[in-house]
């Protein structure tokens, strides 16, 4: 929607939406120089903004202890596990060191899986962009 | 040299990607005027429930800035949260209201006629004209007085009302023409007189 629905270019929309209704009259007239006399005088913000930005509510942030908390959290779960379950930690470790080395992982392999995935993300991007003109 | 006005779509664009308060705050301070002074006009010239719910109509404008889809001017929509903040309060407290509007002014007037003088005689008529319409908007119902402050106060067109009251053009019409009617008759003795 914007000012171009004023149905009769270079009028007041009010003047052009009387003129679409009925002729003006005083009450028009009225009313318009009311409107007038009110736009004309600023009011000013006198701490209004303040009080607006206050009265917001207050942005979620995590606390900065959080993060390290949890990194600490997880360190003695798995130093707990491995000194409650020693073998079987261990094994998990060697089985999961076997899985990755096992795999062979060439320079072209990387760099295709990179285009692959590059060219994945720009045609779903353009297609999401497409989609919601 | 000067920089470039930030224009709002601009300052929405800040606020939105990274949650720039101070862009917003930036909005408030471009509006307030234009929101404060429809709400004033709406509660019948109560400046501090006006301020309060511009307060209200601005911390939900943050809320649901998201929702803004440039369909309308920013101006616009945010007109359209003020007059549902304000019909939402209008429910709550519409007898209440009215009873305090209607003492305020007869005190009011108790206070002023003393004062008048010949020597202010113009300002005196403009002034009592200018509460006398205040009394007549009071008059009428949510509906038409909200359609009459968007189509001449806000200086929106029908359309652009439409959207601010979420009602069809032609509902639109209808009420700033009864409303128009009510007024004719509750200032019929402003109407300039036939010679």
């Amino acid at each position: 929607m914007n000012r171009n629905m004023n149905p009769t270019p270079g009028t007041e929309p009010h003047a052009a939406n009387a003129a679409a209704t009925s002729a003006r009259d005083w009450l028009d007239d009225l009313l318009d120089s009311d409107a007038r006399d009110e736009r004309s005088s600023y009011i000013a913000d006198a701490g209004f903004t303040a009080r607006v930005m206050h009265a917001l509510p207050v942005p979620l942030t995590l606390p900065a202890w959080r993060k390290p908390a949890i990194v600490a959290l997880w360190g003695v779960a798995l130093a707990g596990i491995s000194l409650a379950l020693p073998s079987a930690f261990l094994d998990v470790v060697r089985e999961g060191y076997r899985l990755i080395g096992a795999q062979p992982v060439s320079l072209s392999g990387m760099v295709g899986a990179l285009v692959l995935a590059g060219t994945l993300s720009w045609t779903a991007a353009a297609y999401a962009l497409r989609a919601s003109e | 040299m000067a920089e470039p006005p930030v224009s709002d779509a601009q300052l929405i664009a800040r606020a939105l990607v990274a949650d720039d308060r101070h862009a917003f705050a930036e909005l408030v301070k471009r509006h307030q005027s234009s929101v404060r002074a429809c709400l004033r006009k709406l509660t019948a010239g109560n400046h501090a429930l006006a301020d309060d719910l511009a307060q209200d109509t601005f911390v939900l404008a943050w809320r649901n800035l998201k929702s803004f889809r440039q369909e309308a001017r920013f101006s616009t929509w945010l007109y359209r949260i003020a007059t549902n903040c304000w019909l939402a309060d209008a429910r709550k407290r519409k007898e209440e209201l009215l009873g305090d509007r209607t003492d305020a002014i007869a005190d009011d007037e108790d206070a002023t006629m003393p004062h008048i003088d010949a020597m202010h005689a113009d300002h005196a008529r403009a002034s009592s004209l200018k509460m006398d319409l205040e009394r007549a908007m009071a008059v009428l119902s949510d509906a038409e007085r909200a359609a009459i402050v968007q189509c001449y106060h806000n200086d929106l067109t029908h359309e652009e009302a439409a959207y601010v009251l979420d009602c069809p053009v032609g509902t639109v019409k209808t009420h700033v023409l009864r409303g128009k009617q009510k007024l004719k008759l509750a200032l019929a003795a402003w109407a300039p007189t036939e010679t």
